[in-house]
């Protein structure tokens, strides 16, 4: 995943760079707009809000066209194959949270389904185990580092990548360094592949937020700060590793977007 | 999957409902909160069903049963939150007015997204002394089914809905959220957030076409 290193870092610049647009805090005789202060814990939160801005445009110029055209032209049962495919290739990062977490329920939980899915399932694109009601869950080194106790740090909006914080951004560097397709072998075929697989992911999990994100943008006065509110929220219910009824996952991008991405049917 | 009880169905709405933090409220009790999240899906479907309705009258009835099963007011506090101190006695009526407005015209007009729409009763807990968590499974046809869950507390000797919180993400916090930036932004005026809200609702009037 070279590629998305790439992003990773160049981004993670980027913010660097704009670190110059900070938060203007509060006076410390308003201790409620204080402690909102805190709570937001968005300090480069002008900067956040230009790069809102870009990605906003980058969106509607491209990502939200293309998940559209996805959705329009492949029938569903394609769809649910593709993101059948992309969670199944995200078994070791969810595996290493397992089992980072001590979670060992989990873990055969996450394997089963690896060998099922990946035997029976074809390489992952039917979803045999969640058929048995062995459901699927999100993991990664964001929610790993905040099971181990670490504070989620101040809120930080990437362009693309989209909301995160400080730790989950460290996290998805992890991530990405922890993924054995980051280190395999090299040459085009595998550059490819893994292009082709950031690609599928982007669409795919741009696929899933249309209705969330039409929703965000139909009724929100405030855009940014409803998406920073419901992230960490979201953020927070995964974290707490509670299965959800619905059998609700992180889509196969992983970041973590800030609303609950449910399988495709 | 621990999906336990009366799978019921029926139709159901959206993935945003309302809000509370209320002063008032006494013990709820599990039983008469799920009866009610119950018989509110109920109604609702009845009314999105019935085919003697034309659009706006199903409006209309949707509407009243919102304006009943919600704790409109307290939700509205909970969200303005430590501006309802700021706000003027004027400002926080317009703003309750506003705040009505906007949740009953979102709410109602994601009714008609909605049709077919089938709603599982799921597993009910009870979260704090004051209120109670009910949750549902929401399944719409060739849609994937999510999961939401209604605050229900004791309001004035009813039960009321002061939030609802899909998938983990709470509509009283994420609004709260939003509602106070619009206010921070503009230079802590309360003010400003009747306006942007004055402007939305003009919005969702002409998206409406009523």
């Amino acid at each position: 995943m070279k590629f998305s290193a790439l992003i990773f870092f160049g981004a993670s610049a980027l913010a660097l760079v704009l670190l110059a647009g900070c938060a203007t805090r509060p006076p410390a005789d308003d201790p409620e707009a204080l402690q909102e202060f805190r709570e937001n814990n968005d300090p480069f939160e002008p900067s956040n809000r230009v790069l809102f801005a870009v990605h906003e445009a980058i969106d509607q110029a491209v990502l939200q066209p293309m998940a559209e055209a996805y959705r329009d032209v492949l029938p569903p049962p394609v769809r649910a194959g593709i993101r059948n495919v992309l969670g199944n290739l995200r078994t070791t990062t969810i595996l290493t949270g397992d089992l980072l977490q001590g979670n060992f329920d989990r873990a055969r939980k996450t394997l089963g389904r690896f060998i099922v899915n990946t035997t029976i399932g074809i390489g992952g694109i039917q979803d045999v185990g969640r058929a048995y009601d062995v459901h699927g869950h999100s993991e990664d080194m964001g929610q790993t580092f905040a099971a181990w106790g670490v504070g989620e740090g101040f809120y930080i909006f990437m362009p693309l990548l989209g909301p995160s914080t400080a730790r989950d951004l460290v996290g998805f560097g992890a991530d990405i360094v922890s993924n054995p397709f980051t280190w395999i072998g090299q040459g085009q075929i595998l550059d490819a592949w893994n292009y082709m697989r950031l690609g599928m992911t982007i669409v795919d999990t741009r696929e899933a937020l249309l209705e969330p994100i039409d929703a965000v943008r139909k009724t929100s006065l405030d855009p940014y700060a409803t998406l920073r509110s419901a992230y960490r929220q979201r953020r927070a219910f995964e974290i707490q590793n509670k299965d959800s009824p619905a059998g609700a996952v992180a889509p196969a991008g992983g970041v973590g977007f800030g609303q609950g991405i449910t399988e495709s049917r | 999957m621990t999906r336990v009880s009366l799978p019921r169905r029926f139709l159901m709405f959206g993935v945003f409902g309302l809000v509370t933090m209320p002063a008032r409220a006494q013990q709820m009790d599990i039983t008469r909160a799920t009866a009610f999240v119950d018989k509110t899906g109920q109604d609702l479907i009845n009314a999105i069903n019935d085919p003697r309705l034309n659009q706006t009258q199903r409006r209309d009835k949707v509407a009243s049963i919102l304006r009943s099963a919600i704790d409109i007011e307290g939700t509205g506090r909970f969200i303005l939150g430590r501006y309802v101190r700021q706000a003027s006695p004027a400002e926080l009526q317009e703003y309750l007015k506003l705040f009505d407005e906007i949740i009953i015209r979102n709410l109602s007009a994601r009714f008609g997204e909605y049709r077919g729409v089938k709603f599982l009763l799921g597993r009910s807990q009870q979260r704090r002394e004051e209120d109670a968590l009910v949750s549902t499974l929401v399944e719409r046809p060739n849609m994937p089914p999510f999961t939401l869950d209604w605050r229900v507390a004791e309001i004035n000797g009813q039960p009321r809905v002061v939030d609802v919180i899909a998938e983990g993400t709470s509509l009283r916090l994420t609004t709260r959220s939003e509602y106070s930036a619009v206010i921070q932004r503009n230079g802590g005026r309360v003010a400003a957030l009747l306006d942007a809200m004055r402007g939305q609702i003009a919005q969702l009037v002409a998206r409406e076409g009523a």
